[in-house]
């Protein structure tokens, strides 16, 4: 698993190198949620609200808003598909994201719908180590990490 | 030299303003509209809560329908403000990247995605900070979203990233404030609104107007603000207006959301809860409010009758705002906070106010339900009454 101190990749999952958010892909549904890093930006998750189940999206596309500290955002679909399932524990209590970020504190899951173009604007695999590797070295250089 | 559209409008009603602000990021972050700072005041008056906020848990909602102070939710984030004619709201719209570096530096990319918010904070603050200091009021960021005046907060900030990936960066400058109108219509810790009430909300907020000791009009104010960011950013800023079509998309969006029910009554399903425990010390009496989000802590009210230097104790509650609920976190923060003040916090034992501050947080975990929960609004703190902690009653704490 590429790790540099605490913030860890898995490596099976795959990566939106925009949004900090990750995909694994479970049989024929897609669970998402944010990747280390992307939990770093933010801080602690106060609130989160999703799309309702059904709903088409598609990548690039919002699946719902964050916030945390003062910080509002959406959360952008890193592939297209129909929102399968939310999770409702992180609904009432998103600190779970921070607490399990690529465990109980998955966000939504999709149906997706263009998985084979879509993933392939993921980092996955051999690209993810040295993307990792880059990307902490661009947020240390920025001051976000120590 | 890179060039903003400066927008100065006021008296805009609730809808108006923050629909425009979020069509500005939108379009801005699409490139459909130019980098835009928007120096503009509310029609007198309206509350606008926090985008997750629960609004019946932040506003007297009787009170404002009696008096005509409309309603409305943010797309940004934090707790509920009062605007009017003596509050600049500042809404800066810039694409995700190419943000300029402050004071003079060279163009650079800002990530395009959750740059560090309090980076990004701290960064877009830089222009309200320099047209503060350019009236003689020394303003600085010292917390994770507040602009303040020797440990006073004069200006509320928060950040929304609209999909297209613009930036709205608003803030909120009190020029003036009438203190028992905002006791009136925002929800505090306070049930009566007395001399003594007033004097608390004092010690935590300011006004340019106090800060410089006389009357001031807004557009003065204004007026050094956009030079402030002027000068922050290496920016020349040209006055200009709205264009047809984001008039019409402005409209479109009022229409669609800022004026209904659906979006300014919406609730979250992460309950707001309080609590509050009082102790004992040789000190003094500790009385600590809290209201936590989920495992969040939103705020902390630290009262009592132990002596502490001013804004001390302001600065205690400040580094717990937007905290981790979690025990040890929050000792180890309290810690921190008591030593970098520790000459002006001497009388205050650290072992006893981490445990009132704790026992107020279970005591917020153990809170069932939204219903019972008690608000808090942006510029004070959590209300809320539980009974007083003795030291033995405080050892399980």
């Amino acid at each position: 698993m590429p790790t540099n101190g605490h913030y860890s990749f898995p490596p099976e999952l795959y990566y939106d190198r925009a949004n900090h958010v990750w995909v694994r892909r479970d049989g024929e549904a897609a669970t998402i949620g944010l990747d280390a890093l992307g939990l770093e930006s933010l801080g602690d998750m106060a609130y989160i609200s999703l799309q309702a189940i059904g709903l088409p999206v598609r990548r690039g596309e919002s699946l719902g808003s964050l916030e945390a500290a003062k910080m509002v955002g959406d959360l952008i679909a890193p592939i297209g598909g129909l929102i399968a399932a939310r999770n409702e524990a992180v609904l009432s209590d998103p600190g779970l994201i921070n607490r399990d970020p690529y465990g109980a504190g998955w966000i939504v899951q999709l149906t997706p719908s263009e998985w084979a173009s879509d993933s392939a604007e993921l980092v996955h695999g051999a690209d993810l180590a040295p993307w990792v590797e880059a990307e902490i070295e661009r947020y240390r250089a920025q001051g976000w990490i120590d | 030299m890179t060039y903003w559209r400066l927008i100065t409008d006021d008296g805009v009603t609730a809808s108006f303003g923050l629909a425009a602000d979020e069509c500005l990021a939108a379009r801005v972050g699409a490139g459909e509209s130019e980098p835009t700072l928007r120096l503009y005041t509310y029609r007198s008056h309206c509350a606008l809560v926090g985008r997750f906020q629960n609004l019946d848990n932040e506003v007297y909602r009787e009170y404002c329908q009696a008096h005509g102070v409309a309603l409305n939710r943010r797309p940004t984030g934090g707790g509920a403000i009062i605007m009017g004619a003596d509050q600049l709201g500042v809404a800066l719209t810039i694409p995700g990247t190419g943000l300029g570096q402050p004071q003079g530096g060279q163009p650079q990319g800002v990530a395009p995605t959750y740059a560090h918010a309090r980076e990004l904070m701290a960064q877009f603050s830089a222009g309200v900070v320099n047209g503060l200091r350019a009236l003689g009021v020394a303003a600085s960021f010292r917390r994770k979203n507040d602009i303040e005046v020797n440990g006073r907060k004069i200006v509320g900030l928060g950040i929304y990233r609209a999909p297209s990936g613009g930036l709205l960066f608003h803030a909120s400058l009190l020029v003036g404030l009438d203190i028992p109108l905002m006791l009136r219509v925002l929800q505090t810790p306070f049930e009566k609104i007395s001399d003594k009430e007033i004097a608390t909300i004092a010690q935590r907020i300011t006004t340019v107007r106090r800060e410089i000791g006389r009357e001031i009009e807004l557009n003065e104010v204004r007026a050094r603000v956009a030079d402030g960011y002027a000068a922050a950013f290496g920016v020349s800023l040209v006055p200009g207006n709205f264009t047809a079509v984001e008039r019409r998309a402005i409209s479109n969006l009022q229409s669609q959301k800022y004026d209904t029910a659906e979006w300014v009554n919406q609730t979250t399903a992460v309950p707001d809860t309080t609590g509050a425990a009082k102790l004992k010390t040789p000190a003094g009496l500790l009385d600590v409010r809290v209201t936590l989000a989920g495992s969040t802590l939103k705020a902390v009210f630290i009262g009592g009758d132990f002596f502490a230097a001013e804004g001390a104790v302001v600065d205690l509650e400040a580094s717990l705002r937007w905290h981790s609920a979690e025990p040890n976190a929050v000792a180890a923060t309290l810690a921190c906070a008591r030593a970098a003040r520790a000459d002006d916090l001497a009388a205050l034992p650290l072992d006893s106010l981490t445990q009132v501050v704790q026992q107020a947080i279970r005591r917020a975990q153990v809170a069932e339900s939204a219903a019972r929960s008690d608000p808090y609004g942006c510029f004070v703190s959590p209300t809320g009454t539980q009974p007083e902690m003795t030291q033995s009653e405080s050892a399980y704490a």
